[in-house]
């Protein structure tokens, strides 16, 4: 006997495991338009014949439950739960080096095209981004304050216990061993190199005009006040100065 | 058993795979289309079906749409031959030091020798501190940031490069981009490629860069070459193993090629005859060859490090496996290495510091980890503690050191006295503090013509 579809439910997407979409099928429409309207997009889907060369070479394939082919079929073949279902985790497994790329027949990049679902991602606020950036809050607040993604003072045995006893061989205070480095920009501890503060607010000007700071908003509200703040203090200090010169 | 299985076309393709019963016209249709698609972009990777990018940058240039910054004679150009015979012109000479955050922050003897070699071979160079990173690595790592913020920043710091040699009352151009970073090499590579092929991406850089004031002539400013210093390292190889001064040639050396380096915007990476045979790609293992080194190879050579860019932060269970059963241990057991080179900043770090944990599971091994430009300096005679820092580094180095006939014991109390003399004031830098600021506070006018 044939199965009755019921009424309300939509012409079948993908491959459902259930008899009803888990999510609604306006937000997985709503999610791979945006992924397919992302301009790199076409840049970095050509085709695919499932050859599988990506996932033979791929570093995550070999500890994950991930597959760099079945991120290409999914989105070649618009599987639109697929898709969605592999952005509540798969596309965090990637590790970005994009061997993938560099082995596909069709030039398709998968390593590319991960990172247009975890931006989506993240513009849809999903909790698979939020989780998968909590780690990454000091990253974030640094590169956006500073235009720096890593500071000597972020590397401490606290932070990374499983580096080894010791941060330096050397036993002597970090702001001594940093004033011991030849290069004279080097000699700091809260960015990798001295930033001109005039370069950081130009950084903040490419931020707000890229829509940076809404991405931020949308997967750590609380990072994104603090943010905010500290480009206000910065944009002040930097106004002061600029005025302190136009006064002679 | 299933129709896909009894013809054996769709076997090994997975149970989703069944045959399409399409009509012969649709059939047709069907691979009309998928060849389509295929033609957009070639199916084999070679020279005749990859674009080379620089062709399309200097059309743009003559339609007056963008301005090139051009490597001239002051650059003393080499000319290098990349995967598919291209030719691309390295710079040796007036560079603007484009540093990678991890490098500083945390390997801060890569940059330091990088800048000392230069010094050695009279290189002019700037390291000044109108610079961000290229932003990245954050991108790879979390999703924040788009092609518009990594172009804009791209094109920002190359202009700030562009205008840097003015604060040195010489004209703007004289200085040309070296970039340290291995991600900001392979990123900046995609953006430009990127902006040459999407007027609208242009015009959004355009916009955001004309309120930074960072426009040449109200256009945009494309570098003639993207230029990692690894390349810088390789055309000058010759001219540092003329300043060799210690015997590399009992070594066993592994390389670490950086998967941004090379997996990225391949068609512009730097292969030689002389090198591998040119099967391996020639930056860093053309140095070490020079310096007199054995340089072996090893089965997973083309494995990434594991550093992930996440991963390295908030999964370092994946980076930690990665690094040593597939490089670490691999270059230990298989190619008895000495020593494993880098030429980027993440990967020196995954292999570095990941070995010490493999003690928990009885995974014990002991490599050396150092960027080739270390390594070339320490060949040098560079002191390892206070110009190669590699106090810096969790492998333990200590051994390759007496391999190579350095008293690292000798050097290390060197280095600590000279620790008394940095707490009391007396600090000695590879150049003069005061050309490191080019502008807004902090900058001090130097007398015309005196970074010439």
């Amino acid at each position: 006997m044939d199965a009755v579809v019921p009424p309300q439910m939509h012409t079948p997407i993908g491959d459902p495991v259930t008899e009803r979409a888990p999510v609604a099928y306006e937000t997985l429409e709503a999610v791979f338009e945006d992924i397919r309207s992302h301009p790199l997009y076409d840049h970095e889907l050509h085709g695919c014949l499932n050859c599988g060369i990506c996932t033979a070479t791929c570093p995550s394939a070999h500890y994950y439950d991930y597959s760099p082919r079945e991120i290409v079929q999914l989105l070649w073949t618009e599987n639109l739960e697929g898709i969605h279902d592999a952005m509540q985790e798969k596309i965090w497994a990637c590790a970005q080096c994009y061997t993938c790329a560099a082995r596909c027949p069709f030039q398709n990049s998968p390593g590319g095209l991960v990172m247009i679902l975890r931006e989506v991602a993240i513009k849809h606020g999903m909790q698979s981004a939020k989780d998968a950036l909590k780690p990454f809050t000091r990253v974030l607040m640094k590169v956006i304050s500073t235009g720096n993604q890593l500071a000597p003072n972020m590397i401490t045995g606290d932070a990374f216990p499983d580096w080894g006893p010791n941060v330096s061989k050397v036993d002597a205070p970090l702001k001594l061993l940093r004033k011991a480095i030849p290069m004279p920009t080097l000699h700091t501890l809260d960015t990798a190199w001295e930033v001109n503060l005039k370069t950081s607010i130009e950084l903040y000007t490419i931020w707000e005009e890229t829509g940076v700071l809404q991405q931020l908003e949308a997967v750590d509200p609380n990072l994104y006040d603090v943010i905010l703040d500290v480009m206000d203090e910065k944009r002040s200090e930097y106004q002061d100065w600029l005025d302190e010169q136009a006064g002679g | 058993m299933a129709q896909a299985d009894q013809g054996g076309h769709y076997t090994g393709f997975g149970p989703e795979w069944q045959p399409a019963p399409l009509a012969p016209e649709q059939a047709r249709r069907a691979t009309d289309w998928v060849e389509a698609r295929i033609d957009r972009r070639a199916l084999l990777v070679n020279k005749d079906q990859v674009e080379d990018v620089r062709e399309r940058m200097w059309q743009l240039e003559k339609d007056g749409e963008i301005i090139v910054h051009r490597i001239g004679e002051r650059h003393e150009p080499v000319t290098a031959r990349t995967l598919y015979g291209w030719e691309k012109r390295i710079p040796t000479n007036f560079l603007w030091h484009h540093k990678s955050c991890g490098q500083c922050g945390n390997i801060p003897g890569y940059p330091t020798s990088l800048l000392w070699l230069m010094n050695q071979l009279g290189t002019r160079y700037i390291d000044e501190t109108d610079q961000t990173s290229c932003t990245a690595w954050n991108y790879h790592g979390s999703g924040i940031g788009n092609v518009v913020s990594l172009a804009a920043v791209f094109l920002r710091n190359f202009h700030q490069a562009y205008v840097s040699a003015q604060a040195q009352g010489i004209p703007a151009g004289t200085y040309y981009p070296l970039v340290h970073c291995g991600t900001s090499f392979g990123n900046y590579k995609e953006m430009r490629s990127f902006l040459m092929h999407s007027p609208q991406l242009r015009e959004q850089v355009r916009k955001i860069l004309a309120k930074l004031g960072r426009l040449v002539d109200g256009k945009l400013l494309i570098p003639e070459e993207v230029v990692h210093y690894s390349e810088w390292l390789h055309v000058m190889r010759e001219r540092v193993a003329e300043r060799r001064v210690i015997d590399c040639s009992k070594l066993r050396v592994t390389v670490h090629p950086a998967c941004h380096v090379y997996k990225m915007v391949p068609e512009d990476v730097i292969y030689d005859d002389t090198v591998m045979d040119g099967n391996r790609v020639a930056v860093t293992t053309g140095v070490m060859q020079s310096l007199g080194a054995q340089v072996i190879d090893y089965s997973t050579w083309y494995d990434c490090c594991g550093f992930g860019f996440r991963h390295i932060i908030g999964e370092r269970e994946f980076t930690r496996s990665f690094a040593i059963d597939r490089k670490i241990r691999v270059a230990v057991e298989e190619a008895r290495a000495d020593v494993m080179i880098g030429h980027d900043t993440g990967c020196i770090t995954t292999l570095d510091k990941n070995q010490w944990i493999g003690r928990a599971v009885d995974k014990v091994y002991e490599l050396p980890v150092m960027a080739d430009c270390q390594f070339a300096a320490l060949a040098c005679g560079a002191h390892p503690y206070k110009l190669a820092q590699l106090h810096w580094h969790a492998s333990p180095f200590e051994g390759l050191l007496e391999k190579l006939g350095i008293d690292w014991q000798k050097a290390k109390a060197e280095f600590e006295s000279y620790l008394q003399e940095v707490a009391a004031g007396r600090v000695e830098t590879l150049y003069d503090p005061k050309r490191a600021i080019t502008s807004g506070p902090g900058f001090v006018a130097l007398p015309a013509g005196d970074g010439a």
